[in-house]
């Protein structure tokens, strides 16, 4: 009998189906719905993990999110996961799982043995013991996390796909225990669009290892009754495995639903996880409570447990994860345990309550049993090291802060402790909402809430079933009223519930010790990270007083549990060692994740390819065809060069830029932003835009401009068209047209209502080809009829309409290269077919396609700026020597303008635009290299500018750079230099920074 | 007809190249979650002018045969032309007629200050069917399409909002299939996105 704690009462498990598995190398069986803690309970699997800084043995406490110690790898390779908690994951057949803490292993653990370890790590450690040298810091860190033994990473890509979707409801119910679901159905019955979120295997949260009656029959019966009327409401979507984790404003909730966790590593199909991002209208909170450990000494050995998790692993599992118990109490609840553990046909060595003559109806049925009960005792510590042998009980003085009488050994191997229930509250919390401790029932409370939204049962403080289901109702009908569903009274007879009474709880947090607790074993209060009552208290005498403070310097609730059993236990022993009471000592902020998150279901499918949109011109693939290499330009994938048979980079770029100012080149120009602009005040708008003015511009003519932010710095350029009266087409960059279409709005309608303008972009709607050189009309005129293409008819600067290749066309003489050009405008859907008519019709002149490379040394031949590289933001008109621009006499002003009156604007150390010659013509200045006067000065030198642009100019037969250097323009000849972090220096000369055909003859061919 | 017939010759539609294109493992017999038709429109005129304008309304239920939708997210159409709601000035009207037919009848049509902006070679149209359109549009974006069936103004609806990281006009035809009038540049993103979104359903690009 390898599971020699399975019990023969199933729980709702099934026995019939046997589930293989391996934990820490060795082989296993449970059966299906068991979880992996119950499957290794069941196996008297003791020891799951070390802990974190004494690396002391540790064994499964809870039996949910709640669980410190059950911390585990699952499965290996791609799709390992790290940290899961044995407690949440579902058994599925060849299952492989491993502790993560515990080095060399969990049971014979070398840190443990060394044991001065713990020692060397009191709170606060990590800032007393390894702070200096700094430089050691990354030697001590990885000391720490070998020791610490956290959970691996994959360090390969993920192999699942994780999804990511938008949900809307009227009412979101958080929780499928009894209040969430009796509020889930009352919400439903109105016809509400209602979400169910529950993060268990199956709906029924603490009914599932109840034994109560509800409405004369099992609790498991209800859970199912309610779940299908649920079912059957094609208005209710209920999510099981799903996990409401964090909750954000304006009720924007995110849900975690683990879609094929439970199916296993190789089964998965589908999705693995989905996050569901849920705006509700209103939210009910019936999250529930986590039972609060009693503080003892030694709580931590392995066979110390959760009460309710006993009772949980017994009825839900059919799993007694013992012999021989010792129940440790402050409260009657927990003597359900006792019974429950009677019941399996175990022995109940004794409860222990700390209270003195309880008088409980549970109470009396445990004494009715003959069971054991010492009142007014305290378990003070535990004895064993791998596993519990005994619990060592005293009586306690009747406040339960003093041990007045003598010890007594019981043996056992387990000792189950209950001290109280505290709110899950997390979620309430992370709206804002400021928790307030209430002395009666010994916990936190949901506090007022920042949002639409109620808690409902054991969240709010309610633990009794029957007031929670009337909770429950009552918030299902009242939210659903308030999302405009049904009048708000609920619909369904409550359940009838036999409720015992139960008696007040004895607040009591930390069981007193015959030593004081500085000088007592070890009582744990986080047992993930270590942290003890002496560490709290060791915390409050270095002088720190704040629960936050306190926190961070014991690490407290720091672990991948965030301190669901630990928290209020501190803040309780915090409270008491300051000398004040709980709710003035208050609670650290709760904030999302609830539970950890995976980072997949966070990215969803926007990975890889769908990472970012990719945007294509009418012609990609015409490019990708030819063996284009892309460039990113924003969004945008534009042709970086066009290699042809083993070409490098470089020598593509100097074909290139050879072809289009000898004969003649094409490019894709569809990516510059076009807008559209009509209406009557259209010239008058443009002309406070742009530095120039508009106002008498032709149609048919284009003019350049460059736009400014009101501080006088360019901020974007590109030519204008006059199309007709009051209709004019805007370029603007390709990576600001997004940002010059909102500017223009922004302008439009929040300071000139009163002008009457409308801007449409048009960018996609336009491809634009671009030939270029000194054969372009050649080209051109092959498949251009209708447009006189003579200088004197159609000259620089000048659009018409025509037909190329057939099809509606708008020609511009616009030129970037310098070149006699044409840039030739077509709807994008003739886009490829224009471009292919272009190429044939340039055959004969070897027209050559380039790419943004050769566009850009082409055009620092010319001197011609690109805004965003060559100016950063910082750089006038003038800065760019391109006063010629600014218009000096217009009637109105325009954006920029004042700035650069500014003294700032006007001084005459400005840094400058200017071109750089390198002495050595073969060799290319880094771009963004410093420029200085001496390269010998001592640093710190003084920086003179910096080279913004930089290529070897295949035309010119030299590197080309053009560069802002202080007062610049007036420095001609001077030579500067720019030291390399090599310690070279290119020495260079500054020259104008047109260097090529400087009277611009050739543009206007 | 000649003319058009030469056009159709020399003309790509943005998605021309992916019909037939096919994600999933789902059997041949099955049904398709998804299937994505790209629709030829004649062309997609975008409309500025006051909607209180009476001239402006009589012009455009002249030429349009319909009035111009005042409510946000509605659409109005007649015949094969629809006119949808951008904003309070603005609508983009699609139509099976020619670009330059429909702009210049209209610019006679209208006066005073109004904009018609021919924007057909930067758009096209994507119809969606299938039972995973639902789950679809709940992945590409946070607007709540269950509502156009929840409440009683279910029919002739459209909004323009994110769909994955790119822009649409969605709007629900009067079969209750979905058309997303989407920018041409991101037209692959689009498509690609539609074909990893429903893989696990089927998705076909229909040819």
């Amino acid at each position: 009998m390898s599971q020699l704690n399975r019990l023969p009462t199933s729980g709702r498990t099934d026995p019939s189906q046997i589930i293989n598995f391996a934990f820490n190398g060795k082989s296993y069986q449970g059966i299906a719905g068991d979880t992996l803690a119950s499957a290794l309970l069941a196996n008297g699997v003791n020891v799951v993990g070390r802990s974190f800084k004494y690396s002391r043995p540790r064994g499964i406490v809870g039996h949910g999110m709640e669980e410190p110690n059950g911390i585990i790898q699952l499965g290996s390779g791609a799709a390992t996961v790290p940290n899961l908690k044995v407690t949440q994951v579902e058994l599925y057949e060849g299952l492989e799982a491993s502790s993560v803490n515990g080095w060399p292993n969990v049971n014979f653990d070398l840190m443990g043995i060394i044991g001065l370890f713990g020692r060397l790590m009191p709170p606060g450690f990590y800032y007393k013991t390894f702070m200096y040298p700094q430089k050691l810091w990354m030697t001590y860190e990885h000391f720490i996390r070998k020791a610490a033994g956290l959970g691996k990473t994959p360090v390969e890509a993920d192999p699942d796909t994780y999804d990511k979707i938008n949900q809307h409801c009227d009412v979101l119910v958080v929780g499928a225990g009894p209040a969430g679901l009796v509020a889930a159905l009352e919400a439903g019955l109105t016809g509400a669009r209602v979400i169910i979120a529950d993060e268990q295997s199956e709906f029924g949260g603490s009914l599932l290892a109840s034994n109560e009656l509800i409405d004369g029959s099992s609790a498991s019966h209800w859970v199912a009754s309610v779940n299908s009327q649920l079912e059957s409401l094609s208005n209710v979507q209920r999510l099981r495995r799903s996990t409401v984790f964090g909750y954000y404003d304006h009720n924007f909730l995110t849900i975690l639903e683990r879609c094929t966790d439970h199916l296993g590593l190789k089964a998965a199909c589908g999705p693995r996880q989905c996050m569901h991002r849920v705006r509700a209208k209103q939210v009910i909170l019936a999250t529930g409570a986590f039972e609060r450990p009693l503080v003892f000494a030694h709580n931590d050995i392995p066979g110390v447990m959760q009460a309710s998790s006993v009772s949980t692993y017994v009825n839900r599992f059919g799993v007694a994860p013992g012999q021989k118990l010792v129940l440790a109490t402050n409260n009657d609840n927990a003597y359900r345990t006792a019974l429950d553990w009677q019941s399996a046909g175990r022995h109940v060595v004794a409860v222990v309550d700390s209270r003195s003559s309880p008088s409980g109806e549970l109470v009396a049925r445990v004494r009715e049993l003959g069971i054991q009960v010492l009142d007014g005792c305290g378990v003070i510590e535990a004895k064993g090291s791998k596993r519990v042998r005994s619990a060592l009980v005293a009586p306690l003085n009747s406040e339960g802060t003093q041990v007045v009488g003598a010890v007594q050994n019981l043996a056992c191997d387990l000792i189950a402790s209950s001290g109280g229930w505290s709110a899950a509250i997390h979620l309430s919390s992370h709206t804002g909402a400021k928790p307030v401790w209430d002395e009666k029932i010994v916990s936190f409370r949901p506090g007022e809430s920042k949002q639409q939204e109620r808690s409902a049962g054991a969240c709010n403080g309610t633990f009794g079933l029957s007031d929670g289901l009337l909770e429950g109702s009552i918030a299902g009908a009242e939210a659903a009223h308030l999302a405009g569903f049904g009048d708000g009274v609920a619909q369904q007879p409550l359940p009838a519930v036999n409720e015992v009474v139960e008696q007040t709880q004895q607040t009591l947090f930390l069981v007193p010790h015959t030593k004081s607790t500085s000088r007592a074993p070890s009582q744990f209060v986080d047992f993930q990270l270590d942290v003890s009552a002496g560490g709290i208290e060791l915390a409050v005498l270095e002088g720190f007083e704040s629960v936050e403070h306190v926190k961070r310097y014991t690490a407290l609730g720091f672990g991948t549990d965030q301190g669901k059993l630990g928290n209020i236990n501190g803040m309780a022993i915090l409270a008491n060692a300051l000398g004040q009471s709980i709710s003035d000592t208050g609670t650290t902020i709760f904030r999302p994740s609830y539970t950890p998150t995976t980072f997949g279901a966070i990215a969803g499918r926007d990975i890889k390819d769908l990472f970012d949109p990719e945007r294509y011109t009418a012609a990609h693939r015409w490019h990708a065809e030819q063996g284009a290499v892309f460039e990113d330009v924003g969004q945008w994938k534009r042709p970086w060069y066009f290699p042809q048979d083993n070409e490098t980079m470089h020598q593509a770029v100097n074909r290139e830029c050879l072809a289009v100012r000898n004969s003649v080149g094409i490019l894709d120009a569809s990516t510059l932003g076009k807008i559209d602009i009509q209406g009557p005040d259209a010239a008058e708008f443009i002309t406070r835009m742009y530095t120039n003015s508009y106002l008498k511009l032709a149609s048919g003519k284009c003019r350049y401009g460059v736009m400014l932010k009101e501080d006088g710095m360019i901020f974007d350029d590109g030519v204008c068209a006059c199309l007709a009266d009051n209709h004019y087409l805007m370029f603007t960059t390709t990576g600001g047209a997004a940002g010059v279409l909102a500017w223009l709005e922004l302008w439009q309608q929040t300071e000139w209502p009163e002008l009457q303008v409308y801007f449409t972009s048009v960018t996609d709607h336009w491809a634009t080809a671009t030939v270029t050189g000194p054969n372009a009309r050649k080209v051109v005129a092959k498949v251009c009829e209708d447009i006189d293409l003579s200088a004197d008819k159609f000259g620089f600067m000048d659009w018409r309409d025509g037909t190329v290749a057939g099809v509606a066309a708008r020609v511009f003489r616009i030129s970037f290269t310098g070149e006699l050009s044409y840039e030739i405008n077509v709807s994008a859907n003739y886009g490829r077919h224009v471009w292919e008519k272009l190429i044939e019709a340039g055959a004969e002149f070897d027209i050559t396609p380039y790419g943004t490379e050769s566009m850009h040394v082409l055009r620092a031949e010319k001197g011609f700026i690109i805004v965003g590289q060559d100016t950063d933001g910082s750089m006038t008109p003038a800065d760019m020597n391109m006063d010629w621009v600014v218009g000096k006499n217009k009637t109105f002003s325009f954006i920029g303008k004042r700035s650069l009156e500014r003294s700032d604007s006007l001084r005459d150390n400005r840094k400058q635009l200017v071109g750089l010659k390198a002495l050595n013509p073969n060799s290319v200045l880094p771009e963004g290299s410093q420029i200085v006067n001496d390269p010998k000065q001592a640093i710190p030198m003084a920086m003179q500018g910096h080279v913004t642009s930089s290529y070897y100019s295949a035309n010119m037969g030299h590197s080309i750079a053009l560069a802002v250097v202080k007062g610049g323009l007036n420095r001609m000849g001077d030579t500067v230099y720019c030291p390399a972090a090599d310690g070279s220096v290119i020495a260079a000369e500054i020259v104008s920074s047109v260097f090529y055909d400087p009277k611009g003859v050739r543009q206007n061919g | 007809m000649a003319d058009l017939a030469a056009n159709n010759m020399i003309m790509q539609s943005p998605l021309h190249y992916l019909k037939g294109q096919y994600s999933g493992t789902v059997t041949a017999n099955a049904e398709l979650g998804l299937t994505v038709t790209e629709i030829q429109q004649g062309c997609y005129l975008n409309l500025r002018g006051k909607a209180a304008d009476q001239d402006f309304a009589a012009g455009i239920q002249t030429i349009l045969g319909l009035s111009l939708p005042t409510v946000p997210g509605t659409y109005h159409s007649h015949g094969s032309t629809m006119a949808c709601w951008l904003g309070p000035d603005e609508w983009m009207v699609v139509s099976n007629h020619a670009a330059e037919t429909l702009q210049a009848a209209l610019r006679d049509a209208l006066k005073g200050h109004i904009s018609i902006v021919d924007v057909t070679g930067g758009q096209t149209q994507l119809n969606l069917r299938g039972s995973s359109v639902p789950l679809v549009l709940k992945k590409a974006g946070s607007y709540d399409f269950e509502a156009w069936s929840a409440d009683g103004a279910s029919v002739n609806r459209c909004v323009q909002t994110n769909f994955a990281k790119a822009t649409a006009l969605v709007s629900r035809s009067a079969d209750g299939s979905f058309d997303l009038t989407i920018r041409r540049s991101f037209a692959d993103y689009i498509a690609q996105w539609l074909l990893d979104a429903s893989k696990e359903h089927g998705c076909l690009i229909q040819g």
